[in-house]
């Protein structure tokens, strides 16, 4: 049955490819042909990843190898695990409906056969990246994913911001490749090869017998900065929040997809990586900063593109923070979450004006009561710890756990705290604190859920490894619940000088994309127009 | 006079010396006296016109700060100006003459109309040789300060000023989006700038270090401020006009917004100064720039660039090359005159209605969508009359959803409310319509919570991971259509079983102290005036339909200007229904006879609603029908099925519907979250006719003409002429120059690529990462991708009515004479019953242009 995944895995690139392959002059000449041709691959790539997926499950196996015309540990091998599974399960689903949307969206557009035959390859690229069975074929796939990527945001090639951003995007792919790079030639350098299965395992014997391989952790550095770079960690964020430029479905598959490699890319080398505890707890230093900086920047946003990307970026570093804090089942499970909500969230972006005629409802007036904050910390408390304990999860198990646990219940806290406005109404209460349990509720299964599947795939939780780490969850929990409080009670302290300056530099993502546009401006100009050519074929 | 003029023009810049420039920071000119720069703001104030929002989007003339200029001319002011384009490419006129579509008649016509600027062509070969060569256009004469420095420093400033004040201004006017909004939101918009100004630092991190200090040493009141940085760049008197147009064209979106949000005062003639606030923003920057950068180059080239905009302005040259193009979309729009005349005029008019009464009466909104389906129901069941009138029925009211306080306007946006109207669930008791209007409120309140839940910095990360799996099975059910991507505002937090017994109450009734519904003398004055202006006296039907109009679409930012637009950007049905049930009131039928209109007693108002996605007609209050009618209307709803589905064919022919099964295929479409083009809106609108129904029954007008039925021997005292001009036709020109704008410059007056439309503020859009807010109409609506759908002509305008009598409405009032005047529509009269027609020259002098061969 093994075999069998491995063949259905292996056959989806091939079909995305046979699409993308059609030149893009009779792709656009006949974008309805194109269409019927990428309709039919995107279709067989989610019925082969799924029937995959299942054998893969039924098999019990922890997981699969096959090696196709590959030699000494390289060429086109495919390592298909319970991660594999998931992830390109998610990538065929996703590609499935993206292409599915752009067959009206895009109707009549000059460049539809293009824009179809370029998201063709993004996903047979994208895809490879999950099922790759060897470095070197990741690392291919990886730079392949954001050079086709590069052609669809350059989609509108008159479009200055669009080659700007593109610009942008494509230095830090380049950065991110090198990062690749470097990881390869010290894993060739410290395993004696670039197969997956070789390597995970030798890592696991060395890990289990206490000894770290040569140069764990200058490799788990690259492997740091390069999902920094390709998930648009801060300070490399600069890029997600301009791709605008390009059409929503490409927005879509961006943020549902391709910006999760950076997280894959971690969770793919998690025995190596969590070898590594200085790495991973840089990984949740910025994972963390990023997390919290991306959503406080996305509260003061405008624009409903502009929003979303500042809440992947966040979501993005609230899953580097899971991983640096050893909770791999739980990033993973968040990488799948967040997926399928922005991936909604963008192709459904034009509604936001029927949301806002909806939201009519203006809040009461006057203060909320005093110790509206208060109560709501103690239901939401009692909530998840109630929740908690029916699940037989402690949450003193794991600090990172915990410190999840903990977020989880600011969350709750948040939902029960506004349920509880400035005149309280038992109907909203009752309401909001039924949606709590539900919250809760779902969240340990969910959890639960996650760790089974990923059983075998994912180092198991990690216990707490010193005192900088006992830092690190305590800043985390103290940090959050800042922001927590901190949202609950800014419309109240507009007024002071302070808040005022703080909003304006927030708002303004505290200036590090203006630096980087002048910076890119300055040494790589885009008004001319022998740049946009080499832009556009690089 | 005023002091500049008495100055002598420096012919050559002297060189400037970098020392003494120094200790005199701004030497170059005395500023213009007070009355130029207040006749140049009150200018300013409406050279850009308002931007309606998305909740509401209806269509605005876009050249309506140029119509006081002729046609042409304005089209030369535009690209003097701001360098936009008020005529298609010369190629789009070659072609059109090339495939014979402009005849050398149209040709011709157009050369002899054209009030020339410049030398015009002669003769019709002389025209032909001229636009036979490449066409070359002078550049725009009025910058701004940024363009300047980009202009010598290699920049791209002028984007980034446009950028920063984009995102202010989203900022300041967010009517939502935000979690965390701006604090200044209660100081007038150029004070909350100036305080966000003190700690933004954009600007320096951009390199223009300074630019806080330079503007913080700005005054503190806009009027001051825009005196102060015209003295500054030591602008001449004769230039404010261009300059300050120039530096708001480049943020016309959100000019055009503030424009729309001081609207409601202005057409009670009161100022709002909205627009002067977004001016000294604008202006605060090309001072802050000029502060900033001011050097020798910077200087010698905005002297330069001073006195390029005072020669523009004192003696400004007309581009033969445009002029030629004027010509060009002269001659388009008479070959459309021409087409039209050859359906309009024949020989043989249909003969005049039988005396027999007619089943139904069946009155649709005068958009041009309405005239497919009114053809079709005709060919159905000619026992049938259709009418059209302003899709509000006459009845301008604030129509108040369930559970709110306010609501929206239903009515021209060029009129005011007069009435308030509260929806309300009927067959109940008061206690359960407390009940749930209550339930309503506290859902919202609910739901309020859940979305803080959603998008709030912690409690997001909870939210994703909890619910974000959920999202699988949504993502499959709205790509099939199964769902909609979110619940209809119109409907949401009401169960299922009361939205059947949702109605209009016309009964009087306090709404927060503000008086709701109709008294009795309302009604029966409002019924009068109604009927009369539909010319609706007499002859009247068993039933009578009252059809309003609405769309469906799902994920659209622009759904709104799909809907009615004589509704303010709503459906018509709350009108269409208050309407019927005014005229069903017994009370109001018993006065109206003594008023001289006598509806029988077995005849019964319909309210109902025409979806234009999907052609199907809805009637409401079924319920309260009579049994007598019940058959009646079980006939009528077999017809309306009949004639939606021969309109579905008819439209289905432009929208590229591949499918065998046109009906199904087209109500997808409604549903469809991916569809950009779910109906073709008033696209291809070209005429305008406000004459009996038996003008025009029977021909095919393509759904291009806006048709108001209107019988001159009816109108008493000429009221209702005046009123159709004064409303309905200016509204159609509205929206014919919308459609117009967009098509012909589409970066300058169209909202731009739907696919990148990223909507602000939950009020408008942008089309990618920033830029200004943008205007008009997505280009999805008036182009098919590869080309224009819509034919950019300017709106001709047949009135069946005295020469004389338009003649006087014209007189009374300015404004629609300007429009007519100044070729902002072309205006005919038909005559002789529809036999003959004479164009409009001038108030007094009428040229015929045809005449039925017997």
């Amino acid at each position: 049955m093994a075999t069998w995944t491995i063949y259905l895995s292996g056959l989806v690139p091939l079909a995305l490819i046979a699409a993308g392959l059609v030149p893009s002059r009779s792709a656009d000449r006949q974008p309805q042909a194109m269409l019927r041709l990428a309709r039919a691959a995107t279709t067989i790539a989610f019925g082969a990843s799924l029937a995959a997926a299942t054998l893969f499950f039924i098999a019990e196996t922890a997981s699969a190898r096959g090696l196709v015309l590959a030699a000494g540990g390289i060429g086109l091998s495919i390592y298909y695990d319970a991660l594999s599974a998931v992830i390109s399960l998610l990538v065929s689903f996703v590609g499935m409906l993206v292409i599915s949307y752009s067959r009206n969206y895009l109707d009549g557009d000059p460049g539809h056969g293009r824009f179809i035959k370029w998201l063709c390859l993004t996903l047979a690229a994208v895809f490879t990246l999950t099922i790759a069975g060897n470095l070197l074929l990741f690392t291919i796939a990886w730079a392949a994913s954001s050079l086709s990527l590069h052609k669809l945001l350059v989609f509108y090639k008159d479009r200055r911001a669009a080659r700007l951003a593109a610009r942008k995007k494509f230095i830090a792919s380049r950065l991110g490749d090198l990062c690749l790079i470097a990881t390869m030639v010290l894993v060739y350098l410290s395993f004696g090869s670039l197969d997956f299965a070789t390597v995970f395992s030798a890592a696991n014997a060395m890990g289990d017998a206490g000894i770290l391989p040569p140069h764990t952790h200058l490799i788990a550095v690259f492997l740091v900065l390069g999902a920094m770079l390709k998930s648009a960690q801060f300070p490399f964020h600069g890029w997600l929040t301009e791709v605008m430029e390009t059409p929503t479905p490409v927005s879509a598959l961006l943020h549902a997809g391709i910006i999760n490699a950076g997280g894959f890319l971690i969770l793919r080398f998690s025995d190596v990586v969590s070898l590594s505890v200085p790495a991973l707890e840089a990984l949740a230093v910025i994972g963390g900063f990023t997390a919290l900086f991306g959503s406080v920047v996305m509260l003061t946003q405008t624009s409903i593109k502009v929003r979303l990307a500042w809440s992947t970026i966040s979501q993005m570093g609230f899953m580097m923070l899971q991983c640096g804090l050893g909770a791999f089942s739980a990033a993973a499970l968040h990488i799948v979450a967040h997926s399928l909500y922005k991936a909604h969230a963008f192709l459904s972006a034009g509604s936001i004006i029927d949301i806002s005629r909806a939201s009519w409802v203006a809040r009461p007036h006057g203060n909320p009561h005093p110790l509206r904050l208060v109560l709501a910390l103690a239901g939401a408390v009692g909530l998840t710890w109630g929740v908690s304990l029916a699940f037989g999860a402690s949450l003193t198990r794991a600090p990172g756990v915990f410190a999840l646990g903990a977020i989880l219940v600011m969350g709750v806290t948040h939902l029960v705290a506004n349920a509880i406005d400035e005149r309280p109404s038992a109907f909203v209460i009752l309401r909001g604190v039924g949606l709590a349990a539900g919250v809760a509720v779902l969240y340990f299964a969910l959890q639960l859920g996650a760790e089974l599947i990923m059983t075998g795939a994912l180092p198991e939780k990690q216990a707490l490894r010193g005192p900088l780490d006992l830092a690190i969850v305590g800043t985390v929990i103290v940090l959050f619940g800042a922001v927590t409080v901190l949202q609950n009670t800014m419309p109240y302290r507009m007024g002071e000088p302070r808040w005022q300056a703080i909003y304006v530099h927030l708002f303004n993502g505290l200036y590090v994309n203006a630096l980087t546009n002048r910076f890119v401006q300055r040494w790589w100009p885009v008004d001319s127009t022998a740049a946009t050519t080499k832009g556009a074929n690089a | 006079m005023s002091q500049q003029q008495a100055q002598p023009m420096p012919t050559t810049i002297e060189p400037v010396d970098p020392n003494r420039e120094a200790t005199r920071p701004f030497p170059v000119r005395p500023a213009p006296p007070a009355v130029d720069l207040e006749r140049a703001l009150a200018k300013a104030r409406t050279r850009i016109p308002p931007l309606w929002p998305l909740k509401s989007f209806v269509a605005v003339n876009p050249y309506l700060g140029l119509s006081s200029e002729r046609f042409e001319e304005a089209s030369q002011t535009l690209k003097r100006v701001t360098g936009a384009n008020m005529v298609m490419p010369r190629d789009y006129y070659r072609a059109r003459i090339a495939e014979g579509r402009i005849a050398d008649e149209d040709l011709q016509q157009a050369l002899t109309a054209v009030q020339s600027l410049v030398d015009a062509p002669n003769s019709l070969s002389e025209l032909k040789d001229a636009i036979a060569k490449e066409a070359d256009y002078a550049q725009a004469s009025f910058v701004t300060v940024a363009d300047v420095v980009d202009r010598t420093r290699g920049t791209s400033t002028g984007l980034l000023v446009v950028e920063e004040i984009s995102k202010w201004c989203a900022a300041y006017w967010d009517e939502g989006q935000a979690a965390w909004q701006m604090p200044w939101r209660q100081l007038s918009p150029y004070r909350a700038w100036r305080a966000a100004a003190a700690f933004d630092r954009t600007a320096s991190v951009m390199g223009i270090r300074g630019f806080q200090e330079a503007v913080a040493a700005l005054p503190d009141d806009p009027v001051s401020t825009v005196k102060f940085v015209i003295e500054a760049l030591g602008l001449y008197s004769q230039t404010l006009d261009g300059y300050l147009y120039r530096a708001l064209y480049d943020i016309r979106g959100w000019t055009a917004y503030a424009r729309y949000l001081g609207w409601w005062e202005e057409l009670e003639g009161q100022d709002n100064d909205t627009v002067v606030e977004l001016l000294a923003i604008r202006l605060a920057w090309d001072y802050g720039l000029f502060t900033v950068h001011r050097d020798q180059d910077l200087n010698s080239a905005w002297q330069s660039a001073v006195m390029q905009m005072r020669e523009a302005a004192l003696a400004p040259q007309a581009d033969r090359d445009l002029m030629l193009d004027s010509i060009l979309q002269g001659a388009f729009d008479a070959a459309c005159q021409r087409e039209f005349l050859d359906k309009l005029i024949v020989a043989q008019p249909p003969s005049k209605e039988t005396t027999t009464r007619k089943a139904v009466q069946a009155a649709f909104c005068i958009d041009v969508r309405s005239e497919i389906y009114r053809r079709a129901l005709e060919s159905v069941a000619p026992e049938t009359q259709t009418i059209g009138f302003a899709g509000f029925f006459g009845i301008p009211i604030e129509y108040v959803p369930i559970g709110k306080r306010k609501g929206p306007a239903h009515c021209p946006v060029l009129i005011t409310p007069k009435f308030v109207v509260r929806e309300t669930v009927e067959e109940v008791n008061k206690e359960e319509r407390t009940i749930i209007f209550g339930l309503r409120l506290l859902r919202r309140r609910a739901a309020t919570a859940w979305k803080s839940f959603k998008n709030s910095a912690v409690s997001s990360f909870v939210y994703v991971e909890t619910i974000g799996l959920g999202f699988a099975a949504k993502l499959v059910s709205d790509s099939i259509g199964m769902t909609r991507t979110v619940t209809d505002p119109n409907t949401d937090g009401l169960d299922h079983r009361d939205l059947v017994r949702i109605a209009p109450d016309i009964d009087p009734g306090v709404l927060l102290g503000r008086e709701t519904g109709f008294t009795e003398t309302m009604r029966i004055d409002t019924a009068e005036a109604v009927l009369r202006a539909m010319s609706m006296t007499e002859s009247f039907a068993r039933l009578v339909l009252l059809a309003g109009h609405g769309s469906t679409t799902v994920n659209n930012p622009h759904a709104s200007g799909y809907d009615c637009g004589a509704c303010g950007g709503n459906p018509g049905e709350a009108n269409a229904r208050v309407t019927a049930a005014i005229l069903n009131d017994p009370k109001v039928r018993s006065t109206l006879k003594d008023r001289g209109i006598e509806i029988p007693e077995d005849t019964w108002f319909l309210g109902g609603l025409h979806d234009t996605t999907t052609d199907e007609v809805t009637i409401f209050d079924r319920g309260k029908i009579p049994t007598s009618h019940e058959e009646d209307v079980r006939r009528l709803q077999v017809w309306l099925a009949k004639a939606a589905s021969i309109a579905r064919t008819e439209r289905s022919a432009s929208l590229n519907v591949g499918s065998d099964d046109v009906d199904a295929a087209i109500m997808q479409r409604s549903r469809d979250w991916s569809q950009v083009r779910p109906e073709w809106g008033l696209a291809r609108n070209a005429a305008f006719i406000a004459a009996p129904r038996e003008r025009t029954r029977g021909l095919n007008l393509n759904g291009r003409s806006f048709l108001h039925d209107y019988d001159w021997r009816q109108d008493r005292d000429w009221g209702v002429l005046e009123l159709i001009m004064t409303a309905p036709m200016v509204v159609a020109n509205w929206i014919n120059l919308q459609y117009y704008g967009s098509s012909v410059d589409a970066e300058a007056f169209s909202s731009g690529n739907k696919v990148l439309h990223n909507v602000v503020g939950t009020l408008g859009v942008l089309e990618g990462n920033g830029g200004d807010l943008r205007v008009g109409l997505p280009r999805q609506a008036v182009d098919d991708g590869q080309k224009l759908f819509h034919e950019p002509l300017r709106l001709n305008v047949f009135l069946e009515a005295p020469i004389e009598q338009i003649d006087a409405v014209l007189v009374k009032h300015a404004n629609v004479r300007e429009l007519v005047d100044n070729r902002w529509l072309h205006l005919f009269a038909l005559a002789d019953e529809g036999k003959t027609c004479l164009a409009y020259e001038s108030v007094g002098n009428w040229t015929p242009v045809r005449t039925s061969a017997s």
